[in-house]
């Protein structure tokens, strides 16, 4: 029982550990402090001086944990199973890092880092907020720190420890020897995918978005708790647009990452774990703008209220579908299930129920408003357009929910089969009133504004977008398609009113610039995604039609993959694409594929690029892992990845059981022959040399009134001649064939009939394809004016970086 | 009428129609037997038969994939695929396939895999020159 293990460093794992369970601790004493603080338990300091402590030792703690996980990833301490499942010796540096949030436990500590660092901001700079906001705030990092803990508590494991040895996490009959260690090698290494710089950095800023958006919910919680029901919404409006710009950049360069290094072919594929990071931003995006309408008008309260509360119980669902197993078979990328399904239930449902009760105890007391909006109010329609940014989040919530709905009502739904056409159909209509209203809008005043002047405004805005619509219809192509082209009018419409407000902010308005460029960043961002989507179009259409894919010819699903053989050159319309050779870094395979656009007239060269898409080969497992390559334009990129390569160091091919042989060659062809006849195949002649009519075969004796014929061939290609003789046999009234193969040729000749009537001998030949030369099948998609998305997403990130400059401003000033 | 009363009932209308329309639209899991008497594309959940053929050979046909898949009623059947064979493919647990039946053959629209990634897998790797001796 007691072995000693040779080699381990156990140091770090119990330091770790211990940091663990202390900032369990110290977050559950924080949160019981705080709430004694908040409610005047004492009338001295006291309370407050002990959350304090507890505080600033969790976040010691959480450092701590941090610091002993780093230290044993960067080691390589492959006792620990985190070390040993998320990261290998050959990673560099910065990729280290990525496997350190590779693992739901290491993406929770990320969370709760970030927490912490909200929380210290918080202590300094939330004033009276400080003890009612760091409550809630404090509950949410005992949950969080719950998740790491990985100890039995009556018989109920709670969390799951990143300080896990190997040897306590598998079972296997090398962990009985002392000396195991000696005998692990390496990690399992990171996920190539994952091997991305973005993976780097977007990861951190998602669960930096995700941990702010408790900040938002503290306070909406503090102000019903402490009764100052109004005067939370200033405080937290600067803290909710922060969570909105960092999910918001968190989600984006989640995008841009799936269309670096995946090549599922697109930047945003309504995948569940997508959707879930979507929804919680929708929601808190109508927040801020029900929180603006609230200060300016006191419209809206209770929809704010609602709003700011809903969007943090969002980010736990989201977090509860992703890591809880539950999204199953319906999501390609969830995490691996670590058994803490009621763990992360508990976690909602405390929030929802912290949420709920606050909500009853206070409701008498709420700032309901009695009188209606003007109709000609910018609070109006800032509340319709929260309302109908909510509705396109319960529709996204609604359909990525169905597998929660299966395991309530033990229903068996499946998601819809066309995926994406389900959610473009009603996010295309919600986004083009999204982008009218975030237009007009800007046209309108709060209280109340004069008409006259308003439809002067909105009629010239309009007119301008209704022109440069025509203009992008007829550049992008989409001019057909009715609801394109009003998404690109409204876009275009929303851009053009508030570039107006942009302008009045250059003029000296400086405080309109953000919500001015955010709205703008927002235009481009759906023209940019819609145009790009619609319009990408697969290159590499395989119209040859080879090989035994005819039937397919006929269904409608494009041939979208195509071959290219080394250095020859393949026509895909507007390219002449071929395929150079490639190179191998670290795990990489690098494959050159060369680009060039020929004028047909002159035939000139007038472009030519080289993308590199590569793949990482894993020999054993007979599989690759590919990533695209992409050329970026001002208006289009070349988007172009691998779908398959040879495999290298195959070993030579043998005929197994269960698989004909033949199918490793091409359509057989037939040919009808006679002595002395010649024909010609790719590379080679064969010429029929004699016709031996009493030819034997090997162990069959033949009887009378059998019949065995041979035909002696010779094949004669530029440096050679082969000769091979098939055999064709009649015994006992049925008839049999041998083949011969000639290897060096990948031939295989077999004599399979005689025809007496024609005096004719039939002739198969089957020819493998050219496999000695290499190949690679790739696909590739142009991706027209994508960089308006990107773009877009830029823009809008700058303006909520302004925006939050602005309201912290008012804050201060007030 | 208020204005907030129309707003309220657009509200519900859309809301009623997210939820008919995610309903209309979803699809159901079934099995090959189910897929043979449907039109509709469905959801096909099964296990990859590695004894079978599984036919990618893009020298041939760059878009055309084949295997043998066993539903979860034990049924065995040949699914075609249009494109090329997925990463990881032999190593899926379980499979789910989006298509419908043709002329016998399943073609798959989609097909989506639950693997246990190679990153993940409970299987220790040691030193070949060592590991025999235990």
């Amino acid at each position: 029982m007691d072995t000693v293990f040779l080699g381990e460093s156990l140091l770090p794992g119990k330091l770790g550990q211990f940091f663990v369970v202390l900032s369990f601790g110290t977050a559950l004493l924080s949160t019981i402090s705080y709430y004694f603080a908040t409610n005047k338990d004492r009338p001295d300091d006291s309370w407050k001086k002990i959350a304090r402590v507890a505080f600033s030792l969790n976040f010691l703690a959480v450092i701590g944990i941090g610091a002993s996980l780093f230290y044993i990833i960067y080691n390589h301490l492959f006792e620990y199973h985190y070390a040993w499942a998320h990261s290998s010796k050959s990673l560099p540096v910065y990729y280290i890092i990525s496997s350190f949030w590779e693992g739901q436990e290491g993406s929770f500590w990320l969370w709760t880092f970030w927490q912490s660092v909200l929380g210290l901001v918080l202590v300094f700079r939330a004033k009276i907020w400080e003890s009612p906001v760091m409550t809630v705030l404090m509950l949410s990092q005992t949950f969080l720190a719950s998740m790491l803990l990985g100890v039995e508590i009556l018989g109920i494991r709670v969390g799951s420890s990143p300080f896990i040895l190997l040897r306590e996490a598998m079972q296997a009959p090398i962990f009985s020897r002392p000396d195991y260690l000696s005998l692990i090698d390496d990690g399992n290494g990171l996920n190539p995918l994952l091997q991305n710089y973005w993976m780097v950095i977007h990861p951190p800023t998602l669960f930096m978005g995700f941990a702010a958006m408790i900040v938002p919910f503290a306070f909406g919680i503090a102000g019903l708790w402490e009764k100052k029901y109004t005067e939370w919404i200033k405080a937290a409006l600067p803290w909710a647009l922060f969570a909105v710009m960092v999910l918001g950049a968190g989600i984006i360069m989640g995008s841009f990452w799936a269309y670096e290094a995946l090549n599922f072919g697109g930047f945003w594929a309504w995948d569940p774990v997508e959707n879930a990071s979507l929804i919680p931003w929708l929601t808190l995006i109508a927040a801020v703008h029900v929180m603006l309408a609230f200060k300016k008008s006191g419209q809206a309260y209770f929809t704010s209220l609602f709003l700011v509360l809903i969007s943090f119980i969002l980010v736990l669902y989201a977090s509860f579908l992703t890591r809880s197993g539950i999204l199953g078979e319906s999501s390609v990328h969830s995490f691996t299930d670590l058994g803490m399904f009621w763990q992360l239930f508990a976690y909602i449902a405390g929030f929802i129920v912290l949420a709920l009760a606050m909500i009853i105890a206070r409701w008498k007391a709420l700032p309901f408003s009695k009188k209606e909006e003007e109709t000609y109010s910018r609070e109006f329609w800032l509340f319709v357009g929260s309302v109908m940014l909510t509705l396109a989040c319960l529709q996204v919530l609604a359909t990525t929910s169905i597998p929660v709905f299966n395991k309530i009502f033990g229903t068996e739904i499946a998601p819809p089969t066309q995926v994406v056409q389900h959610y473009n159909k009603w996010q295309l209509p919600f986004a083009l009133v999204i982008a009218f209203i975030s237009g007009f809008s800007q046209f309108l005043k709060y209280k109340k504004t004069e008409t006259k002047k308003f439809y002067q405004q909105l009629i010239k805005s309009l007119a301008i977008a209704a022109i440069l619509t025509a203009f992008a219809g007829y550049l992008t192509g989409i001019y057909s398609n009715p609801m394109f082209m009003l998404l690109t009018l409204t876009s275009l419409f929303s851009i053009v009113a508030n570039a107006d407000i942009l302008y009045q902010a250059i003029k000296g308005k400086w405080k309109l610039a953000g919500s001015a460029l955010a709205h703008i960043g927002f235009g481009f961002l759906l023209i940019g995604a819609m145009v790009a989507a619609a319009t990408s179009k697969v290159v590499s259409v395989n119209s040859s039609g080879i090989g035994f894919g005819d039937e397919f010819a006929k269904s409608n699903n494009p041939r979208e993959n195509i071959i290219l053989y080394l250095n020859e050159p393949v026509k895909m319309d507007p390219y002449t694409v071929t395929y150079l050779g490639d190179s191998t870094s670290g795990p990489n395979t690098y494959y050159r594929v060369n680009y060039q656009v020929i004028d047909e007239k002159s035939g000139k060269i007038k472009e030519s690029f080289d993308l590199y898409p590569n793949a990482q080969q894993n020999v054993k497992m007979r599989q690759i892992i590919a990533s695209p390559d992409t050329r970026h334009y001002a208006l289009k990129d070349i988007y172009t990845h691998v779908s398959s390569v040879p495999l290298k160091e195959e070993e030579k091919h043998e005929a197994h059981e269960g698989h004909s042989d033949e199918e490793d060659f091409g359509k057989p062809k037939v040919y009808q022959i006679s002595l002395g006849d010649t024909i010609q195949i790719r590379d080679a002649v064969i010429v029929v040399k004699s016709v031996n009519r009493d030819a034997k075969v090997q162990n069959i004796p033949l009887k009378k009134g059998d019949v065995a014929v041979s035909l002696g061939l010779e094949i004669k290609d530029e440096r050679k001649i082969y000769s091979a003789e098939p055999v064709f046999l009649i015994k006992g009234g049925n008839t049999y064939d041998f083949g011969k193969t000639v290897d060096d040729l990948g031939l295989k000749l077999r004599f399979t009939n005689i025809l007496p009537q024609q005096n004719k001998l039939e002739l198969t030949v089957f020819q493998k394809p050219k496999a000695e030369k290499k190949w690679i099948v790739m696909k590739a998609i142009m991706f027209p004016y994508i960089n308006l998305f990107w773009g877009g997403a830029i823009l809008m990130t700058i303006g909520f970086l302004l925006s939050i400059f602005r309201r912290n401003k008012e804050l201060k000033t007030a | 009428m208020k204005k907030s009363a129309l707003l309220g009932i657009i509200v519900i209308a859309v809301a009623i129609g997210v939820i008919v329309s995610t309903y209309a639209d979803s699809s159901t899991y079934g099995n090959f037997t189910d897929a043979q008497k449907s039109d509709a594309e469905l959801h096909v959940v099964g296990k990859l038969d590695l004894n079978k053929a599984i036919v990618y050979n893009p020298i041939q046909d760059a878009n055309y994939f084949s295997f043998y898949v066993k539903d979860n009623q034990g049924k065995e059947c040949k699914v075609v695929f249009n494109g090329t064979k997925p990463q990881d493919f032999e190593k899926s647990e379980q499979i789910v396939l989006v298509g419908k039946m043709v002329e016998g053959e399943f073609q798959a629209s989609k097909i989506l895999m639950k693997c246990p990634s190679k990153y993940n897998k409970d299987q220790v790797e040691v030193k070949t020159a060592t590991s025999v001796q235990s």
